[in-house]
């Protein structure tokens, strides 16, 4: 990939951290016009999920749809039916509703002390969605947050843009979460969990998406790991066996988001796992590595 | 029928060309410019890091090289401004991550570990993807805001 002529690699800030697209084997023309939309619909994802930003789907939904349905961009749409079918799925382990606990936290910002009541703090039956994209919240104190969801689901998006600018190859890694797509498959290192200047595994991504959760690191800093930012619904508190996990899946947004679900449920999440076609490589605190047998049926490398 | 198979204790089996950080060169500043302002036909050097894109005698906007540095990551970035002093876009020119002698070439490709029984991981190539823990981009962000008050308005 190093300085191949048909190559185009670009990195943005986005989405809260580093994307990458790269492509390949096109006229250079085509490639930058594909790279270039395909960041637009990543800079769509991000502003229409942000936590942070006040216009946002996500905020104008935690301000208003308790008060009355809320009419969001099918993109957003898009991502609560899924987050909706994985809370269900997963028996609540994947909850984008625990954003205020998230806040209490320091994770998020934003009150740090929400009136909230700890059953509201969960999604469970509380987001309806209506026909025309429209989203109404049962109770006032549901606050979402799709920051374990959407930076997948971006990269999904990003990658359709380049495959239908009719590009042969091409991948996506929003920081780590990752899809590719094409002939040549892309050489891929797992970050150690608890040590972000050590790789502890390496795997070959071919068609498919690879996320990873874990820690957040700060490599301005110490290059340290420096918090938690997975909670579990349940006892809303950092899951406490599982340092890191990475899922392989069709979609990034798969990936993405069963990543969290393996953090909080372990070898628990084994049927969800299969039932959605992924494959899962878990750090446990004490850094044994753990993964399901159809990790090693890829051309995976690690341990 | 899935289930969990535990893996055995890492094995270093990966070839010594593996560089002990992971760097990637994005785009030259003069790449940067002109993708940032394909209509440009020249740059007019402002002052040490940024440049004044024109066409003619029309000026597109201003583009601003800055750079951000921790302890371990080295960026630059780039900002292009439109004759508004708005962002057009960012574009991260060069990215490293830098463990200079902390890290010991030994004990760093001790951490490549390999399918025990298999061949040996041939990685013939610089690393060129990492999946891991969230990095923040904050840092290049707040960059971004003191691109935009400083040059904002010098754009036209």
């Amino acid at each position: 990939m190093a300085a191949a002529p048909d190559r185009l690699r670009r990195a943005r800030p986005l989405l809260g951290t580093f994307v990458e697209i790269t492509v390949a084997h096109a006229a250079p023309d085509l490639m930058e016009a594909a790279v270039e939309a395909a960041f637009d619909a990543i800079a769509r994802v991000h502003q229409r999920m942000s936590f942070h930003d006040p216009l946002s789907d996500v905020s104008r939904l935690n301000n208003h749809a308790a008060a009355g349905a809320v009419t969001v961009d099918p993109w957003t749409f898009q991502v609560l039916e899924a987050a909706v079918e994985l809370h269900r799925r997963s028996a609540g382990a994947f909850d984008v509703g625990v954003a205020p606990v998230l806040q209490e936290l320091g994770l998020l910002p934003g009150p740090s002390a929400l009136p909230h009541s700890p059953s509201a703090t969960t999604m469970d039956g509380q987001i309806e969605l209506l026909p025309g994209c429209r989203v109404r919240f049962r109770d006032q104190h549901v606050a979402i947050d799709l920051g374990g969801i959407a930076k997948g689901f971006a990269v999904d998006r990003a990658l359709e843009v380049l495959r239908e600018r009719g590009l042969p190859q091409g991948l996506v890694n929003a920081g780590g979460d990752l899809a590719v797509f094409g002939p040549e498959p892309e050489s891929v290192f797992i970050r150690h969990p608890l040590d972000p200047h050590r790789l502890i595994g390496h795997v070959q991504v071919a068609n498919e998406a690879l996320a990873t959760s874990g820690n957040c690191i700060d490599l301005f800093g110490s290059g340290r790991v420096t918090r938690r930012a997975i909670i579990d619904p349940r006892t809303q508190e950092p899951p406490r066996a599982i340092a890191g996990v990475s899922v392989r899946a069709p979609s990034c947004l798969m990936a993405d988001a069963l990543t969290k679900v393996v953090m909080i449920q372990g070898e628990d999440s084994v049927a969800l796992l299969d039932r959605y076609d992924a494959h899962a490589f878990v750090v446990s605190i004490s850094g044994e590595i753990r993964v399901t047998s159809g990790w090693l049926d890829s051309k995976t490398l690690a341990a | 029928m899935t289930g969990w198979i535990r893996l055995a204790a890492p094995a270093a089996i990966v070839s010594a060309i593996v560089p002990p950080a992971y760097a990637v060169q994005y785009l030259s500043i003069a790449q940067a410019q002109k993708e940032a302002f394909p209509s440009a036909t020249s740059f007019a050097q402002v002052d040490v890091r940024s440049w004044k894109a024109q066409s003619g005698g029309t000026v597109l906007g201003l583009f601003v090289v800055d750079h951000v540095v921790g302890k371990h990551l080295y960026i630059d970035y780039s900002v292009a401004l439109d004759p508004g002093g708005r962002i057009k876009r960012v574009d991260i020119l060069q990215y490293r991550e830098s463990y200079g002698g902390e890290v010991r070439e030994a004990s760093w490709l001790a951490q490549f570990v390999g399918k025990s029984g298999a061949s040996a991981l041939k990685v013939d190539q610089d690393i060129r993807n990492i999946s891991g823990a969230t990095l923040s981009s904050h840092h290049v962000t707040e960059g971004v805001k003191r691109v935009l008050a400083a040059y904002g308005s010098r754009a036209r």
